[in-house]
């Protein structure tokens, strides 16, 4: 909790700095807090917030998932190539069917990981070549989109708002952070991740079903990032192939560390999470309205997931010593 | 038995890896006059990034593959890295290309290492020149005269002038800085003031998001040009989004089809193509005379200009037909 108030500080002390940048800089707008600005920032936020979700809950077993960005291709270039390309089928049929495909994802890469005991590193590192490769054969390498047709429904909840007010990603997002909150913080399963992904060994021999536990873990993961996906593609519109999503994972990542998690596995909660990946892109929509060289992006990204988990990582520390005296 | 199974997995993924290559690197049609026996001439067309615009090329290289009867392998990099280029390249050489006619992504640094396989093959370079290597011949675009189009119909567009914002994937490419060049060369003395360059890193999540950003940044803005061909879908997409359709104008590059859609809506103002058919066909051709000893299709100053074309609505129709036929060549 401590955590994650801290996080909520960066974030607040990041926007009303920027604000007042803004104002001494004449004007007297503050872009930022433009109504336009926050339903743009909070659909991003929802789309990379979803995979930081998904992302966060093989964080929390002590693995990692490499191949979210080429899951995101596959999955994207399925769907168009499914809806548009004369293959037409259904839009009630085929995106079930690219949920099934990052399902099925998941349980491979699950499988994998528990019952021939490979490192989730290896096996979502071969994902993210693989699925890559396949995206760009099945995808011929031209860029697809989803043709003329207006597919109301999967528009909406991709651009759309409710009320014309909170725009649906980020709803989506909200809504699979309480589902997932909640499976972490308050069912058993969700305190066996934890210990699980704290001390693998000392769970199994306590009589949990960890290889079950991590399975469940990737394969929520990779449908979670199956969501994101189809929300990304019709958010973006066309979508190549091969450079669809890349570096997805690690903004995945990104967010879900500065959140809280820890890639050593048995930490981090779902809240933080959210802020964690809000921070991500807020830091990359203030580069923009501040009007900061483009190419700095990179090194305010960095420079932040820096501070933040070095902050943490004090904090931590402080709280640690604190105890120990008692 | 481990072995045995071993030997099998490897057989299987040669056999696959065979049987892949056919569909991308447009197995060689021998044509049926070639004398049996002979070899036919084998080149290599490698693209720098993967985009529909490689595909059109694609159709002008099998359109010159099936007229003169070589072998053209065609090859996408999946990262525009002059490293994977390079490896491509010496894969072409070990299956035996006489000519390679390639995009380079790093020109300015890659001279030594293309001189090296222009000593080993005919080298030409498409798409993006490197004037000071060795290669024999550049076929491609003019991009300070793409960017001088761009510039006029800028001009045209606003005749009052205005704040206009550029966005490309990377700066570090050549095409992107020369198209930049013309377009501040054509609009100079002016009222058209480009405030800035913006960039992507071939992301298009972020180049929709780049546009967003200056739409609420500046407000009141005239007009947004998008240099690569994804920039203009996304410029379209991040201006419907914020609902300002109609009040920034848009100025494309290339030919992706929701660029031509938006045109035909009247969303976009226009966009410059290049004729990436004929960098395909040209290439192919110029090759195949070189490997015959026939060098008289090399201009002097070494560079054979594809010109640009400006679309917009007045053209469109006959330009989106014959793109559609020569797609569906390919």
């Amino acid at each position: 909790v401590r955590k994650t108030a801290g996080l909520i500080g960066i974030l607040a002390v990041l926007v009303v700095t920027a604000c007042i940048w803004e104002l001494t800089r004449g004007g007297g707008t503050i872009n930022f807090l433009r109504a336009q600005n926050l339903r743009q920032l909070s659909t991003w936020i929802g789309l990379f917030g979803i995979l930081s979700l998904g992302q966060a809950l093989v964080i929390v077993t002590g693995g990692i998932d490499l191949s979210v960005g080429s899951v995101v291709a596959l999955v994207g270039t399925t769907l168009a190539l499914l809806l548009d390309q004369g293959q037409g089928w259904s839009p009630w049929i085929a995106v079930p069917f690219c949920l099934g495909l990052s399902l099925a994802i998941g349980l491979w890469h699950g499988a994998l990981v528990t019952k021939v005991r490979m490192q989730p590193f290896v096996v979502t590192l071969c994902g993210l070549f693989f699925y890559r490769g396949i995206a760009r054969y099945i995808g011929e390498d031209k860029s697809h989109g989803f043709g003329f047709q207006t597919f109301e429904k999967l528009n909406f909840v991709s651009k759309g708002a409710l009320f014309g007010l909170v725009p649906m990603p980020f709803l989506i997002m909200l809504g699979i952070a309480v589902l997932v909150g909640l499976l972490l913080h308050t069912t058993p399963q969700g305190r066996h991740l934890f210990a699980l992904g704290a001390n693998e060994e000392s769970a199994r021999f306590s009589g949990i079903a960890t290889d079950r536990l991590k399975i469940l873990a990737y394969v929520l993961c990779s449908f979670i990032t199956g969501i994101g996906a189809i929300l990304f593609s019709f958010k973006v519109g066309s979508l190549g192939p091969s450079g669809f999503g890349s570096f997805y994972e690690l903004y995945a990542i990104a967010g879900a560390v500065l959140g809280g998690c820890s890639l050593r596995g048995g930490s981090g909660n779902i809240f933080g999470v959210v802020i964690g990946a809000t921070l991500i892109v807020v830091l990359g929509n203030l580069v923009n309205i501040l009007g900061i060289a483009s190419q700095l992006e990179y090194v305010v990204i960095g420079g932040a997931i820096l501070v933040g988990v070095f902050a943490d990582e004090m904090l931590r520390r402080r709280t640690l010593s604190r105890r120990t005296p008692a | 038995m481990r072995a045995l199974m071993w030997i099998g997995i490897v057989l299987a993924i040669v056999a696959a890896g065979c049987g892949s290559e056919s569909p991308n690197s447009g197995s060689a049609p021998v044509s049926p006059d070639m004398p049996s026996g002979e070899e036919p001439i084998r080149l290599a067309f490698i693209t720098n990034s993967t985009a529909d615009f490689w595909k059109i090329a694609e159709a002008g290289v099998k359109q010159a593959q099936d007229e003169f009867g070589c072998e053209v392998f065609f090859r996408i990099p999946s990262q525009s890295s002059a490293q994977e280029q390079q490896r491509i390249i010496e894969d072409a050489i070990v299956r035996g290309v006489s000519g390679v006619a390639i995009s380079p992504s790093d020109p300015t640094n890659w001279t030594a290492t293309l001189n090296e396989f222009a000593k080993q093959v005919n080298l030409i370079t498409q798409d993006s020149d490197a004037p000071d290597s060795d290669r024999i011949a550049y076929v491609g675009t003019n991009n300070v005269d793409a960017g001088r189009a761009a510039g006029e119909l800028i001009k045209s567009t606003l005749p009052e002038g205005g704040d206009i914002m550029l966005y490309v994937g990377k700066l570090d490419a050549q095409n992107a800085r020369d198209r930049i060049q013309g377009i501040r060369e054509s609009i100079e003395g002016t009222n058209v003031n480009v405030i800035d360059v913006m960039t992507d890193e071939d992301d298009r999540a972020k180049a929709i998001r780049n546009v967003e950003d200056t739409l609420v940044r500046h407000p009141d803005i005239a007009a947004l040009v998008g240099l690569w061909s994804y920039n203009g879908p996304a410029i379209l997409q991040g201006v419907s989004d914020a609902g300002k359709l109609g009040q920034v104008k848009i100025i494309a590059f290339d030919e992706e089809v929701p660029t031509l859609q938006g045109i035909k809506d009247g969303h976009i103002v226009g966009t410059i193509v290049q004729q990436p058919f004929e960098f395909g066909y040209q290439c192919v051709k110029l090759l195949v005379e070189l490997a015959n000893g026939d060098r008289s299709g090399v201009p002097e100053g070494k560079q054979i200009f594809v010109p640009v074309k400006t679309i917009t609505q007045d053209n469109l129709d006959e330009f989106w037909a014959t793109l559609n036929e020569q797609l569906g060549k390919s």
